[in-house]
Parts: structure tokens; C-alpha cells; sequence
């Protein structure tokens, strides 16, 4: 089902993109995690916005580019002028987005957890009142698993466009409004719980509501029961994007 | 002969009376056929139906009985492919691409792939976005023959290649025949098509004119020659005399465009003795010639 060969070619068109997004998400944790004027924000800022934002770009960007931009400018026809299934273009296409993301995340939280276990965040010092104790491996773990799951379907709504369209600016466009609107609705809805009134209502208009790292800081387990959504739209997004590929007439 | 390509009433429509309408002919095993007709004519569709990128409203295409839609993926084992429009995949150099699509082909070998570099004097390891549009398509030249397909579908092969190279492409599907390949090609440079169809397809606004042989224009039938009197008594004589069909004429340069065959040679000199004579000039009959007269009389037709 995966292509080897294509499977190294898209990597070799997208891991500079990758590697800058990376670079950026594993200082930034860093710097958070580790600077004390920093450290009350770490969870504000830094998983509250950039985990969303960072590999947000990264997906708009790199789902375009792996099927409507290709589609778009023609070099699909070299793809598919190989003993190739269109359906196995697209099952590849798909690994690799899954993959990079588990990896861009894989990189931060290794970072995260060895500056942690170098000096252990004290949850008291945080804006949130009502935590105490200190940060742990364990919650660093599961709120980037937590952020990830809706990373990947952040990523296969985008992959679902690039399926259907033939044009990179109807991706680009239509993508760009999904992610930047669910990233835009996240951070005003996050203002809502730092008691902002009105503003809270806009979780309700955002993918990013299903991740859930507040819940992991308080121990419970609604995070765990909230991954199910963002899961259920990647599956459902990347096969509809996949089908339509298959499907449709192609301009090449 | 076996037909390894099949169209069968094969229609796309793609509105405003554009695509192709009814195409239902068959490409025999091993030989060199030609696509030629205006831009916007159905070249590059026939192509990509051919190639299984897209599907056609109603009728069917095959290669060597698999339908291309369904089945493209055993077909791309034994075809090539140069895409009308060229542009790469964002792989860094020329060699990096060749070296990936030659995996996406599962070849082994590249040997051959370094021969055709060397032919088509192609400077592979440039970047390909800064390559010039000869060498893109010198690229695409080599990614679609380097793994000796069965069947070559070549779409306006010679775009952008300079003479030279035209000359040695026109070698190169030449040789593709000799060693059995089908090739399948479009063009509007009726020189190539020329050098290599046996036989040729005309189209015209998604329609199909006619399929003419390589018999049509070889060297048995009548040749043209475009004769000047030196005054117009003789000039009106000699067409009063009507010893020879005349195909043309121009009373104010008192010239004829008469046609006769090889074996009227004699005949014909004996004649234009008795007549003072500006010139005779011998006009090849061409591709370009019959396209234009066809699509002249098919201009009135549709």
C-alpha cells in the first residue's frame, strides 16, 4: 500500500519545512519551560497557542503540497506515469503527514521532559489557581499527545482539500480559513477561561477544544475521552480526501 | 498485425464544444503513430485518458485489453510518458529526479539512462528549477524512455528542443520501433511526424478527420512542381493544352502549380521545350500541404 520511493521523494520536498517548524516548536519549549520569567506562560502560551500554531502552518503548507500543488503544476504526472496506484499515492501521502507530525511532536517532548527532569516545574507558580505539585513526565507526555491527536486532524482536513481540489489556491484558501479560524477561535475561547466573559462561547467553534491539557494538569481524564473526536475526523477527512483523489479526473 | 491500443467511441465533453467527440480507432502493435491538429484540438486529452488520468463519459480506451482507467497501474509498467506540460517534482537536481523516478519504475540498471543523458547532452545535475525549457524537456525525454517501454506516449515531444535535437529525438523513436516499441505521439511539427509516423491522425475541434498511411505520401504518387512563363501567351496556351492536371494558377506571375506523375517526366519536358520558361521548381508534398487542405475543406464542412 505505502511507496517506498515516493514516500523518500516527499520527504526529501518537505523536510526543510519540517525541520524549521521543529527547530522552532523544541527551542520555544525550551525557553518556556527553562527561563524563570517565563515558566508561568509555558502553559498560556507556549501549549495554550504555539502547539496548535506552529504545526498548523506546517500542515497547511505541506498538505497542499503533497497532493493539489503537485496535481497543480503537473509533476503528479511523473508520480503516475510509475506502477503506482493513485490510491497508494494517497495512503503515502497520508503516512507521511501522520509520521512527520508524530515526530515534530516526538522531538518537542523529549526536549520538554529532560529540561523538566533537570529542574521540575512547580504547578503552584502557574496562572491557574487550584494545582499544586509539580509538573511530571507523565503529563508532559499526555498533553502532547493530547495536542497531537488535533494536530493530525488539523492536518487531515487540509489533506481532504488537497484531495479534492485540482488548484492550489482553493486549498490553500479554504484550508487556510479552516486552520487560522480554529487556531483564532482557540485563543479567543482560552482568553474566556482566563475570565474574559462572552468569549468563552468560542470553543464551541474550534477543533483545538478537544485537546485538553488543563484536564491533564488537574489529573482527570476528560482529555483521554476528547481524543476520540479529533481521531474520528482525521480517519473520516483522510479517507474522504483520499476517495476523491482516486476518484476524480486529474488536468495532468 | 495485433492492436495493442484501442479507443472506442470514446467522448469527453467538456462543454462550449470542447474535447473530443466519438475518437474510435486502433493503434497497431509496433507502430509509430501521430496525433496532429490545432491547439485545443484533443491532443492532450486522448493522452491522458490514455495515461488513466481521467475518464471518459462514455466509451472506452484500452491498452493491450486492460482498460487504462482501471488498470493504470499494469499499464505504467510497460509505458513512458512526456507530459505536455512539464513541470517537476520539487527534488532538487535533474539527477536526483531520474534516480527517484527510476526507483518509482523499480529499475536497476542505469546504464542506459546515462546513455541517454550523454545523447541528448543533457547537464543532469543542474537544479531543475532553474533549467531552461530545452533542458526540462530533455529531462522529461530521458525519465520516459530510460526504462525501454512497449509503449511510448510522447505528447509534443520536440517542444522547445533545438534542431539538433530535434534530429535526435526523431533518431531515438526510430530506434524505439526498431527494437518493437509502440509509439503514440502528438505533434503540430509535421516535419517529425513526418520522419517517423506510419501513419497519421488529424483532428479538429475534439473531432477526427482522417487517418492517413505512410502510403499516401510516398514517393508513387504525383508530384507537384510549380512552373513560371516568361510571357502570358504561352502561359495561357500551355493551360489551353490541359495535357496536365493543373492544381493551381496565378495569371499576374503567370505561374502553374502542375501535378504529374514520375513515369510523365519525359512527357512533361518534351512539352515545356516549345516554351520560353522563367523557372520549374520541384514542391514537395507535405503533411503540412494535405493538413491544410483538409482542414480548408473541413472548415466549410463544419
Amino acid at each position: 500500500m505505502i511507496s517506498l520511493p515516493l514516500l523518500k521523494q516527499t520527504i526529501k520536498s518537505n523536510w526543510v519545512i519540517w525541520s524549521a517548524m521543529t527547530a522552532v516548536m523544541t527551542v520555544l519549549c525550551v525557553q518556556f519551560s527553562a527561563m524563570e520569567m517565563t515558566q508561568s506562560l509555558l502553559f498560556t502560551i507556549f501549549y495554550g497557542m504555539m502547539t496548535t500554531i506552529l504545526p498548523g502552518i506546517y500542515v497547511l503548507v505541506t498538505a497542499n503540497k503533497l497532493l493539489a500543488s503537485q496535481v497543480d503544476r503537473g509533476s503528479m504526472a511523473y508520480v503516475l506515469s510509475t506502477p503506482i496506484k493513485r490510491s497508494a499515492v494517497a495512503v503515502t501521502q497520508t503516512v507521511f503527514m501522520v509520521i512527520s507530525l508524530v515526530l515534530m511532536f516526538a522531538i518537542q517532548t523529549a526536549a520538554h521532559l529532560t529540561v523538566n527532569a533537570v529542574d521540575p516545574l512547580s504547578l503552584e507558580t502557574m496562572a491557574y489557581n487550584a494545582l499544586s505539585g509539580e509538573l511530571t513526565g507523565a503529563m508532559i507526555i499526555k498533553i502532547n499527545l493530547s495536542a497531537l491527536t488535533v494536530c493530525i486532524a488539523l492536518a487531515a482536513v487540509c489533506f481532504m482539500f488537497s484531495g479534492i481540489f485540482n488548484t492550489a489556491k482553493y486549498t490553500i484558501g479554504l484550508s487556510g480559513v479552516f486552520v487560522g479560524e480554529s487556531i483564532l477561535a482557540n485563543m479567543l475561547a482560552m482568553f474566556g477561561s482566563l475570565g474574559v466573559d462572552g468569549l468563552d462561547n468560542f470553543k464551541y467553534a474550534t477543533i483545538c477544544s478537544f485537546y485538553d491539557y488543563q484536564s491533564v494538569l488537574t489529573e482527570t481524564n476528560d482529555w483521554l475521552v476528547k481524543m476520540i473526536f479529533p481521531i474520528g475526523i482525521a480517519v473520516i477527512a483522510f479517507a474522504i480526501g483520499s476517495i476523491v483523489f482516486k476518484k476524480k479526473d486529474l488536468p495532468l | 498485425m495485433s492492436d495493442i491500443i484501442r479507443i472506442k467511441s470514446m467522448t469527453k465533453d467538456y462543454g462550449n464544444g470542447r474535447g473530443i467527440f466519438d475518437f474510435d480507432y486502433s493503434i497497431h502493435k509496433g507502430e509509430i503513430f501521430g496525433l496532429v491538429g490545432t491547439n485545443g484540438s484533443g491532443k492532450t486529452t486522448t493522452l491522458r485518458h490514455l495515461m488513466g488520468f481521467i475518464k471518459p463519459d462514455s466509451g472506452s480506451c484500452e491498452i493491450d485489453g486492460l482498460d487504462c482507467r482501471k488498470n493504470s497501474k499494469e499499464i505504467m509498467k510497460r509505458v513512458g510518458y512526456v507530459p505536455g506540460e512539464i513541470d517537476f517534482p520539487d527534488v532538487g537536481s535533474g539527477d536526483n529526479f531520474l534516480r527517484l523516478q527510476a526507483q518509482l519504475l523499480g529499475m536497476k540498471d542505469m546504464s542506459y539512462t546515462n546513455q541517454l543523458i550523454d545523447r541528448f547532452k543533457l547537464a543532469a545535475d543542474a537544479p531543475l528549477r532553474r533549467m531552461s525549457k530545452g533542458m526540462k524537456q530533455k529531462t522529461a525525454l530521458v525519465a520516459a524512455f530510460m526504462s525501454k517501454p512497449d509503449i511510448l506516449l510522447l505528447d509534443e515531444p520536440s517542444t522547445g528542443l533545438d534542431p539538433l535535437m530535434r534530429d535526435t529525438l526523431i533518431e531515438l523513436i526510430l530506434e524505439q520501433k526498431q527494437r518493437g516499441a509502440t509509439v503514440f505521439m502528438s505533434s503540430h511539427i509535421f516535419k517529425e511526424l513526418e520522419d517517423t509516423c506510419d501513419r497519421v491522425a488529424f483532428i479538429h475541434n475534439g473531432k477526427m478527420i482522417e487517418i492517413i498511411d505512410r502510403r499516401m505520401y510516398d514517393p508513387t504518387m504525383p508530384k507537384l512542381y510549380r512552373i513560371g512563363f516568361e510571357n502570358k501567351k504561352e502561359y495561357f496556351s500551355f493551360i489551353k493544352k490541359g495535357n496536365f492536371t493543373i492544381t493551381r494558377k496565378n495569371d499576374k506571375y503567370r505561374h502553374l502549380i502542375v501535378q504529374f506523375k514520375d513515369n510523365e517526366t519525359n512527357k512533361f519536358l518534351c512539352e515545356l521545350a516549345e516554351y520560353n520558361m522563367r523557372y520549374i521548381k520541384y514542391i514537395p508534398y507535405t503533411l503540412e500541404m494535405y493538413y491544410t487542405e483538409i482542414i480548408e475543406k473541413g472548415g466549410k464542412l463544419l
